[in-house]
């Protein structure tokens, strides 16, 4: 080979393996993203038994049933529609009543979401970004318009 | 006057820093291609020592000798020669501008955002000052200081309480009262601050924990007339106005001319008159000439001027809504006037401009668990 | 004293701005007095930083709640050490500290840049001062941390409990030591473009700094992860967050500049890439800084969410990125290429860890942003997390880890694979021996678990089958071998730790993924828990009151092999009342290089409590890797060949080159 071919053959390579690098990349957004949702979202969006989600909105006021163990029984809630949502764990500290909060998971086959993880995480507003977003969306949550 | 000494030290340092390497002689640096020299000699050296150490071929390190010697005899064409600096106008206008720009930049952007006559302020210096020169929340932190250092200390705490009910820190008062009956023991006083504390803390709202407190002030002294007062309050927010107007009427027989408290009875009295209105803080609510001019008219024409008051609230709401006292003023509105949705929707909008974590959020729910409203169906 | 600060602060932007116009004129019009003044401003816009840090700091020691920052970020009952560090714990504190750390690597530039090119010297002071001006900028006109208020509250909002540890002590400074370090890369970079020459001496001025910024970075990144790790109770030491990509981002290009440094420092080529990559790796730590600070996204880094706070940032993040790839592409064609290389050789090995790396940071860069992009194009909101990562950022890291001990061990400009191959043999077969281990003893192992510790152990005894063949292991006698041993460059040392702390680090996830083991259940006092043959006695919730928190605290006995308490271990729940917040503080226990971890849940009504207990084998080898790789940097620190390529005055002048080094 010359000089010339051998850099070639070199691009050639680095070329091949960023485009298999790319191609996987999407192939792994396609896949492996989970899609954010509140309640009231999911009667228009088509969401599977199983497919994993992660469904925001208010811990809904009485709501929350500790069961067996350390599984813990709640609904999520946007002011319109509201989800069943099982998690077995602990929850985290700032797990309140009527609060911000994002679970990931699955719907099982009864309807009721299996999450695996739940969120509190939020600002200093006590709301995680998607969940105010999304209620200011729906015209629940309004921002104080005085400070 | 020390700040500003400061600052002009520093001025002057700062303007030191840019103006005395514009005046000092040049000296002469060596050139980008001497450095360049000297690497290139220590990449020789480093070469011998991989070869050394067998880290590259012998070949190939005789190679890389000759790259090396290239770059070097490469240096002596491309070397510019520094120009030499001979002081323009151009230079000497930069460097006076330069000189210039470190006073006037700094001292004006300091003119818009400096405080320069507010002092430092730590926190032990202001609790160390003569008390007779502090501020009222001073003092409340130097007994603060003071009881956390000795929570023990009942008579702190009965001091501290009735100053937190003024202060309308009620949460903190309910605790300082419980604290006081907790280690100096009863008294009608401390119970019926405790009640009112209780019953502030919730918006007014006298719920059974208050009403309990209350009922044991007057246990220790019958004649309490702010346990009388809260109980009969608490009659009326139950719905039982006839009792709670008979409450006050004795009461009104029995006070004193010139109690402080006949003036709040009378006033509570008069607003008992007009249930849309009766609970909670009397002096928030509206102002005793529309309330005559709603007790003489008819009931529907009453019910339509409640309404429109109402919905001025809610007008008022909208534009201004970070008003905690307003917003339970209007859901206990909506109840009463039977539209229990209306209520609801009022009670989430008041909890949304605070955030649901707030202290007022809390209030909101309390209070609306209170009037038996929950926020959701 | 703190109108003082206020003053010395705004002092020091003016200076930034004098720093970043007077040298610049002057490197372009040849004036070295102008040149000169790059280093005096430079110390003193450090001294006044350093003044107004100062005086913040005091204010928030002594509860000084005239200042608006302390009042919204300060409680008089902290303990003085949060106090202290909550100086650094707030958007206005933080970005302080930023540019304290900024003019500190400038004035270490002017103090120690004297044996630099002049001209090299003035432009990258300026481009350093460019970057303070712009962020001073940004400080007093969005986030003023000496804002006052009069008349001053009396008692301040407390600091976010979750700050209140340690961990923000060590971890912000640290990262930022990281992040900003690579200013320095990136002001040099900048420099070399605007004066369309790389001179011979830039890589070795440029190597040490990415060396001092990435071992920062390192010790930031392990820091921030093994806190996470304890204060959020959740038992994870990763967790794929925009924000932690924000910061390892920095890190994986920093890593691939380190390395692409070495070729041009030591063999002249590469310069283009490697200047291409400082300029990459310090927009990455920017672009970190604004996706922290300008509340795109929500986390604890979040501390508050002000949108002309975020357009400022993209603004300075738009002139630098920008501005440096356009100089970039107008320039790089006047640079000179250099030396050559065979594609099998140290050079080539180090261009497929560049390869890799770029690629790994491009992967994190797409799962970070991608959200974001979607949510602004289309408002469809999704969360890329872990098994995004897994899918894309694993593949890539692999390969790269099997054929990181190969490097090293190849030669210059044309090497042998087979050779270096056959001296591998030995960690091969323990690697090999590691995996059957792995796979035949241990319970549960699964294929990929134990390929895993094959791969961890390839790397530790690759990176010792370095230092062995460099000091001749084999071919000559033991004495010498020492001897040899002891001579090898202090860089040999530094290349060697940190192969073995990535090796560890490994070790340590593999361990912890594959055979941690955790359980949820609930526990009354008395009882007692088993978990991978570890046993817990639960002895009750006791209340106890701190500072500015009151606690539950849950005392567990471990139970030794008779029965009896062999050490205690406890978990609680705090509840800070300024902020009206709760916090889970872990129960954690070191035995060996494992550790069991347990946190606590809520009270049932009928007294039992929810507990979550991990047994989390070789845990601390994560942590403990990184320490080791921040060992490897400061080793290579210290090699000689990065002190020279200063023209000594005694060797001035003569410009014939050593014959005996001529061929």
């Amino acid at each position: 080979m010359t000089r010339k071919q051998k850099r070639l053959s070199v691009i050639v390579a680095g070329l091949a393996f960023l485009g298999a690098a790319t191609g996987l990349t999407f192939y792994a957004l396609g896949q492996k993203a989970s899609y954010f949702y509140m309640p009231a979202d999911l009667t228009t969006a088509s969401v599977q038994p199983g497919q994993r989600i992660r469904l925001g909105g208010l811990v809904e006021k009485g709501t929350i049933q500790r069961g067996q163990g350390a599984t813990v029984a709640f609904s999520v809630t946007d002011m319109h529609k509201s989800v069943k949502v099982s998690y077995t764990g602990i929850l985290p500290d700032l797990f309140r009543e009527e609060q911000g909060v994002i679970t990931e998971g699955a719907f099982g086959p009864d309807g009721v979401f299996v999450a695996d993880s739940v969120l509190a995480k939020h600002d200093e507003n006590y709301m995680p970004k998607e969940v105010a977003d999304g209620l200011k969306a729906k015209g629940v949550w309004q921002e104080s318009k005085s400070e | 006057m020390l700040f500003w000494v400061i600052a002009a030290i520093l001025t002057l340092s700062a303007s030191l820093a840019v103006l005395l390497p514009l005046a000092s002689g040049s000296k002469g640096a060596p050139s980008a291609g001497d450095h360049d020299l000297e690497v290139y000699r220590d990449q020789l050296a480093e070469l011998d020592r991989d070869a050394a150490r067998g880290l590259i071929q012998p070949a190939e390190a005789e190679e890389a000798r000759a790259e090396i010697a290239r770059r070097i005899l490469r240096l002596g064409n491309a070397d510019p020669v520094a120009k030499a600096a001979g002081p323009s106008t151009a230079t000497r206008l930069v460097a006076t501008v330069a000189v210039l720009a470190v006073p006037l930049i700094s001292w004006g952007f300091y003119n818009e955002l400096g405080s320069p006559d507010l002092p430092s302020q730590p926190l032990s210096a202001r609790l160390a000052k003569n008390p007779a020169d502090s501020s009222v929340d001073e003092l409340v932190a130097r007994a603060e200081a003071h009881l956390a250092a000795n929570p023990s200390d009942g008579r702190g705490w009965d001091v501290l309480a009735p100053v937190y009910l003024r202060l309308q820190r009620f949460s903190d008062a309910a605790a300082a009262y419980r604290n006081a009956i907790r280690l100096d023991g009863d008294s009608a006083a401390r119970q019926a601050g405790l009640g009112e504390a209780i019953a502030n803390a919730a918006g007014g709202i006298v719920s059974a924990e208050a009403q309990d407190a209350f009922e044991a002030a007057l246990k220790l002294d019958p004649a309490s007339p702010k346990a009388s007062f809260y109980l009969a309050m608490g009659l009326a927010q139950e719905g039982r106005v006839s009792e709670a107007t008979a409450a006050w009427q004795k009461m009104l027989g029995t006070l004193p001319q010139g109690s402080p408290w006949r003036g709040a009875v009378e006033q509570a009295l008069a607003e008992s008159a007009n249930k849309a209105v009766a609970a909670g803080e009397p002096a928030k609510g509206p102002d005793a000439g529309e309330v005559d001019a709603a007790s003489s008219m008819s009931p529907q024409d009453r019910q339509a001027m409640i309404e429109t008051m109402v919905a001025s609230l809610d007008e008022k709401l909208r534009q201004n809504p970070r008003n905690a006292e307003g917003w339970m003023q209007l859901v206990r509105s909506y109840v009463v006037l039977g539209k229990a949705d209306q209520a609801r929707d009022a009670l989430g909008r008041g909890i949304a401009v605070f955030g649901p974590d707030s202290e007022e959020a809390r209030k909101f729910a309390a209070f609306a668990a209170s009037l038996g409203l929950t926020t959701t169906e | 004293m703190v109108e003082t600060g206020h003053f010395a602060l705004i002092l020091a932007f003016a200076l930034s701005l004098v720093q970043m116009l007077v040298p610049f004129y002057g490197a372009r019009t040849g004036n070295p007095r102008m040149m000169a003044v790059g280093g005096p401003v430079a110390v003193t816009g450090f001294a006044l930083t350093a003044l107004s840090f100062a005086a913040l700091a005091t204010a928030y020691a002594s509860s000084d709640f005239s200042v608006a920052s302390v009042w919204e970020n300060s409680h008089s009952l902290q303990p003085l050490i949060y106090k202290i560090t909550g100086t650094w714990g707030n958007h206005e504190g933080s970005m302080l500290l930023w540019v304290l750390i900024l003019t500190f690597f400038g004035a270490l530039v002017a103090v120690f840049g004297g044996n630099l090119p002049a001209t090299l010297r003035a432009n990258a002071l300026a481009v350093q001062g460019a970057i303070g001006a712009t962020f001073f900028l940004f400080i007093l006109t969005t986030s003023n941390p000496f804002a006052r208020l009069n008349p001053a509250p009396i008692e301040g909002r407390d600091l976010n409990p979750i700050l209140q540890d340690l961990g923000l002590a060590i971890h912000p400074p640290l990262l930022y030591l990281g992040y900003v370090g690579f200013s320095i890369c990136f002001s040099f970079s900048v420099a070399a473009l605007i004066e369309g020459r790389i001179d011979a001496s830039w890589a070795r001025w440029v190597r040490p700094w990415t060396l001092v910024a990435w071992m920062f970075l390192t010790g930031g990144i392990a820091m921030g992860s093994y806190w996470a790790y304890y204060e959020l109770g959740w038992g994870g030491f990763w967790f794929w967050d925009p924000v932690e990509n924000a910061s390892f981002m920095p890190w994986l290009a920093g890593t691939a500049l380190l390395h692409s440094a070495i070729v041009m420092e030591k063999r002249s080529a590469l310069k283009i890439w490697t200047l291409l990559l400082a300029i990459l790796t310090f927009s990455l730590s920017l672009l970190g800084t604004f996706l922290v600070r300008s509340g795109v996204l929500t986390s604890v880094h979040a501390f508050a969410t002000d949108p002309t706070r975020g357009v400022f940032i993209l603004c300075i993040l738009t002139l630098f990125i920008g501005g440096s790839l356009a100089l970039f592409a107008l320039r790089a064609s006047r640079l000179t290429a250099g030396g050559l290389f065979h594609p099998i050789s140290r050079e080539g090995a180090l261009v497929l860890n560049n390869l890799f790396l770029t690629t790994a940071t491009a992967t994190v860069l797409v799962g970070t942003l991608y959200p974001l992009a979607l949510e602004a194009i289309t408002g469809d909101k999704i969360s890329v997390g872990a098994p995004f990562f897994d899918l894309t950022f694993g593949p890539l890291m692999l390969p790269l880890l099997a054929i990181v001990p190969f490097g090293p061990l190849l030669a210059w400009k044309r090497g042998d694979v087979f050779a270096a191959a056959q001296r591998l043999m030995a960690a091969f077969a323990l690697a090999l021996a590691a995996v059957l281990v792995t796979a035949l003893l241990v319970d549960g192992a699964s294929v990929f678990a134990a390929l895993g510790v094959g791969l961890a152990v390839w790397l530790v005894c690759g990176a010792l089958t370095d230092l062995a063949v460099k000091s001749g292991a084999g071919s000559v006698a033991p004495a010498i071998m020492l001897r040899r041993f002891a001579g090898l460059p202090r860089s040999v040392f530094g290349t060697a730790l940190a192969h073995l702390g990535l090796g560890l680090t490994l070790l340590g996830i593999v361990g912890t993924m594959s055979f941690g083991a955790e359980k949820i259940l609930t526990v009354r006092a008395g009882e007692t828990v088993e978990l991978s043959g570890h046993t817990l006695r639960f002895e009750g919730l006791y209340p106890a009151q701190g500072p500015n928190y009151s606690e539950d605290r849950g005392r567990f006995a471990l139970l030794g092999a008779d029965g009896s308490t062999a050490s205690e271990i406890t978990s609680a729940k705090r509840f800070y009342p300024v902020r009206q917040m709760t916090t889970t503080e872990s129960g954690i226990k070191t035995i060996g290089f494992s550790q069991l971890y347990l946190s606590l849940g809520d009270e049932a009504t009928d007294g039992s409590v929810v507990v979550r207990l991990w047994w989390k084998p070789l845990v601390t080898l994560i942590w403990g890797g990184g320490l080791v790789m921040m060992a490897g940097a400061a080793m290579s620190l210290m090699d000689r060949r990065l002190r020279v390529g200063a023209p000594s005055r005694r060797r001035k002048g003569t410009s014939a080159v050593p014959s005996a080094s001529l061929p």
